[in-house]
């Protein structure tokens, strides 16, 4: 696959034919070739865990009792962690997304169901979950980070990136986590707070491959970074992502109580106890 | 509407050994028992076709009194991709259908697979 040719090889390259100043835009405007091919269809390799290296029992589920991973948070939040994990024993720990419309927020983006697209352009990369549907921005245009006043704290944050040859390196912050109570990192009850940022490193590793390795740090919950590793398989060639409304027919929403219902087709309940 | 017959087997037994993993939900599947697969005998009402979950709609009878089961499959866009249509299930059908019932007993549950009276055809987990 051709490389990326980097704006200081560009310059240098002018400055050999004549000194001829570059524009900014002419560094950007790198030619399509030299972008990697991410076309097709991908899905999420394994099961909804978000950290299948440390998940306990090794074939443990979201949402299965007892089963959990082992970020290395501090005190405070793996006691967080903790009364997650003896929520989801209850069956009293609600997934957000079954509120139509709430997103699955970064990194879970990374650790959906479905299916997945990856457009790569010139100026940015767009994560198109069709879970959700979710999806997420990583300009690749040369800007910095907003100022931290112009900032505030989304589902999916605010991410710039660039190439390291065929990998996209980009930096996630000003994300909500927790703090709203309705962003999670999966159903075994992991969560992560609004300090938490990430640095992603994505690349394809062969034509039916594409690997994203996140290192995750959070000040407030964990003692060191995270880092956790997510593999998409392309899918065969023709492949369709459709259209995916939460809203169509939600048939499981979440009570006051923060009880997961089951609705009849007359749209009533059907739990014998519904609080 | 034919008669159908209500034919609950209960594996609980051995359900833990048998009971494939759950699909992909997009909401806590706390309210089915995964220890548990059940099969059941009705006629197809409908097949809701839509997002975030297909719900199959069937109509069992027991002792002459039919009640209407609620089966919850994964989203349209997976199971298309898995050969299922939106005419997949046609309003009477009788089918046999497996599932993981709802903690609290109530007519709903987890679909896991189904065969189909008329030729024996399965559709989803039926091994």
């Amino acid at each position: 696959m051709p490389r990326p040719v980097s704006a200081i090889r560009l310059a240098a390259l002018a400055l050999a034919l004549g000194g001829t100043a570059l524009t900014v835009d002419a560094v950007r405007a790198q030619p399509a070739a030299a972008l990697p091919d991410w076309s097709g269809v991908w899905a999420m390799q394994g099961p909804t865990v978000f950290d299948g290296a440390t998940v306990r029992p090794p074939d443990g589920r979201t949402g299965q009792p007892g089963v959990r991973e082992f970020p290395p948070y501090n005190e405070e939040w793996e006691a967080i962690y903790r009364r997650n994990i003896e929520l989801v024993r209850e069956g009293n720990f609600p997934d957000p997304i079954s509120v139509c419309g709430v997103p699955h927020g970064f990194p879970r983006i990374m650790n959906v169901p479905d299916v997945y697209e990856f457009a790569v352009t010139r100026d940015a990369v767009y994560i198109l979950a069709e879970n959700g549907p979710g999806i997420m921005r990583i300009y690749t245009d040369g800007r910095t980070h907003p100022p931290a006043e112009e900032l505030w704290p989304t589902y999916t944050g605010a991410s710039i990136g660039h190439w390291e040859g065929d990998t996209l390196v980009f930096s996630t912050i000003s994300l909500k986590g927790a703090s709203g109570n309705d962003v999670i990192v999966d159903r075994t009850g992991l969560v992560l707070s609004d300090s938490s940022r990430a640095t992603t490193r994505m690349r394809k590793l062969d034509d039916s491959t594409i690997e994203a390795q996140m290192t995750i740090e959070d000040d407030k919950a964990l003692t060191r970074p995270w880092q956790v590793t997510k593999r998409y398989s392309k899918q065969p060639r023709g492949t369709w992502a459709w259209d995916y409304s939460c809203g169509e027919n939600n048939r499981n929403p979440v009570s006051a109580s923060g009880k997961t219902l089951t609705l009849g087709p007359d749209g009533k309940p059907l739990d014998r106890v519904t609080e | 509407m034919r008669s159908t017959k209500i034919m609950t087997t209960l594996l609980a037994a051995c359900a833990v050994l048998v009971a494939p993993p759950p699909l992909a939900a997009h909401h806590s599947a706390a309210m089915f028992d995964d220890t548990k697969v059940v099969e059941l005998s009705g006629t197809v009402k409908a097949l809701q076709w839509t997002n975030p979950h297909v719900w199959l709609q069937v109509m069992v009878e027991d002792q002459g009194r039919a009640t209407e089961w609620s089966f919850e499959g994964g989203s349209p866009n997976s199971l298309s991709r898995q050969g299922w249509r939106s005419t997949t299930f046609k309003p009477g059908d009788v089918v046999t259908v497996r599932l993981r019932p709802m903690k609290d007993g109530t007519a709903a549950g987890q679909f896991i697979g189904a065969k189909f009276d008329a030729d024996g055809h399965t559709v989803g987990r039926w091994e």
